[in-house]
């Protein structure tokens, strides 16, 4: 099997996974030169990070506003990869380094400026890839990754 | 105590390949002004199971010994390496005053046992009956002739003595010397130098420290005003802390990999997992090698946590 079908079929099971077990919607499969390989970007169910920084904001803002704030999901991305590869620091690099912290069509979402909670879906927003490792039973596990130091959600 | 503060010179004492800092006033000046705060690893002999609450020494990895000794606040010393260099690269004069003082050390214990001697003789004279007078002491005429000329003697016993001299100039320096001078040979008692201050002169060579792979994210997180300690108890090479471990909990628990090191996705899995379970993200760093064109290569960090779905 050469690389491509690989990836092809790698890929394929990484969408269906997100489509039919986490019922992710818009899942779309992003290709670009200087990406080693194919990416995913799609809209999560319910809203998957939320920084701890961002998380005070929030709360100071429901306690001035009196209401909660919903969340709305946001666009991620997501990186196909199997249990057997191995990837060094720069392949990593590599990948941060040719990527948006937004996903294409996630711009849209406008921030208020003067709402500091809204920030953190645009400017503020940190790149974060969600790699999905596949292992050869077609369990699929998801562990953010950040770029750069950020530091642990209270959880 | 403010202004000595800035010309600190930290003593990193490099024993058994462990650096180690002994004061306690170093101790706490590294862990306010440059944020290490290492491991104590001193124990009470009468109880060396109690390790909740070891003390001094402070053990330092070789990456807070090296990050210290680039900023110029610390000197590493390392006495077995330092007495070899010294003792090899003695010049002659150096040489030559070492075996004088150790001369005069023998001297004064002569002079010590002598004294004894007499001391003893006058007492059991006393107490037998004088059978022929004696003159009381004899050592001390034989000695002033012997003092006067220091200088003579251990020119011409310089062949009898020997510290690491080649033997080819040996024969040149006895052979003329007994036709000088008839053999009136000292007859000094041996001795055990207990210290070779003698024969280290002032100056001291600077060690460098060796083995800190991890050098470029714990600097890149130290400069970052994060505290570093062992991280085995989280699963991994370090836990770092945003602020003082006092003050703390540690957000991240840390690996440091070479630029090209390949690694295992199920490390990666794993290592995230168990950071999440200990409320920590896994952190991942390594820095670009030097290139033709770039000389400090960037270090990239990356932060893993596992994302709840």
């Amino acid at each position: 099997m050469s690389v491509d079908q690989h990836l092809q079929a790698l890929t394929k099971v990484v969408v269906n996974n997100l489509e039919n077990q986490h019922d992710w919607t818009q899942v779309k499969i992003h290709t670009q030169d200087n990406l080693p390989r194919p990416l995913l970007y799609g809209l999560p169910p319910k809203r998957l990070y939320v920084h701890p920084d961002e998380q005070i904001e929030i709360i100071k803002a429901e306690k001035e506003l009196n209401e909660r704030i919903p969340q709305e999901p946001e666009l991620e991305w997501v990186l196909p990869l199997h249990l057997a590869e191995k990837w060094s620091i720069s392949d990593f690099a590599a990948v941060f380094d040719a990527i948006t912290a937004i996903p294409p069509g996630g711009e849209s979402v406008n921030a208020n400026e003067d709402a500091q909670w809204q920030l953190w879906r645009g400017p503020k927003r940190g790149k974060r890839i969600l790699l999905a490792t596949v292992q050869d039973d077609s369990t699929v596990t998801y562990y953010w990754m950040h770029n750069g130091l950020v530091k642990p959600r209270q959880n | 105590m403010a202004s000595t503060e800035d010309d600190r010179q930290v003593r990193i004492s490099k024993i058994a390949g462990r650096y180690l800092v002994f004061d306690i006033d170093d101790v706490t000046y590294i862990r306010r002004q440059h944020g290490i705060c290492a491991v104590f690893t001193g124990t009470m002999p009468q109880n060396p199971t109690q390790n909740v609450f070891l003390g001094l020494p402070l053990e330092l990895y070789a990456e807070d010994a090296k990050m210290l000794l680039d900023r110029k606040v610390a000197y590493i010393a390392d006495d077995p390496l330092e007495h070899l260099t010294r003792l090899k690269s003695m010049d002659d004069e150096t040489r030559k005053s070492y075996l004088q003082s150790i001369k005069t050390q023998r001297r004064t214990a002569q002079l010590v046992i002598d004294e004894a001697k007499a001391q003893s003789q006058a007492r059991h004279k006393d107490k037998r009956k004088p059978k022929q007078p004696q003159p009381p002491v004899v050592v001390p005429t034989e000695l002033p002739p012997a003092s006067v000329d220091d200088a003579a003697a251990v020119e011409q016993e310089g062949g009898e003595e020997f510290l690491f001299e080649s033997s080819s100039n040996k024969p040149v320096k006895t052979a003329p010397a007994p036709p000088q001078k008839p053999p009136v040979k000292e007859q000094l008692p041996a001795i055990t130098p207990t210290t070779s201050n003698a024969m280290i002169s002032t100056g001291t060579s600077n060690p460098d420290v060796e083995n800190h792979t991890a050098l470029p994210l714990y600097s890149y997180l130290n400069e970052r005003g994060y505290f570093i300690t062992p991280g085995l108890r989280f699963g991994g090479d370090f836990s770092v802390y945003p602020g003082d471990p006092f003050r703390y909990h540690a957000h991240y628990m840390a690996n440091s990999y070479g630029w090209d090191e390949k690694i295992p996705m199920l490390d990666l899995v794993t290592s995230g997992r168990l950071g999440t379970a200990v409320k920590k993200s896994f952190l991942m760093g390594g820095q670009k090698p030097a290139t033709d064109d770039s000389e400090a290569g960037e270090l990239r960090a990356f932060c893993i946590e596992w994302a709840g779905m």
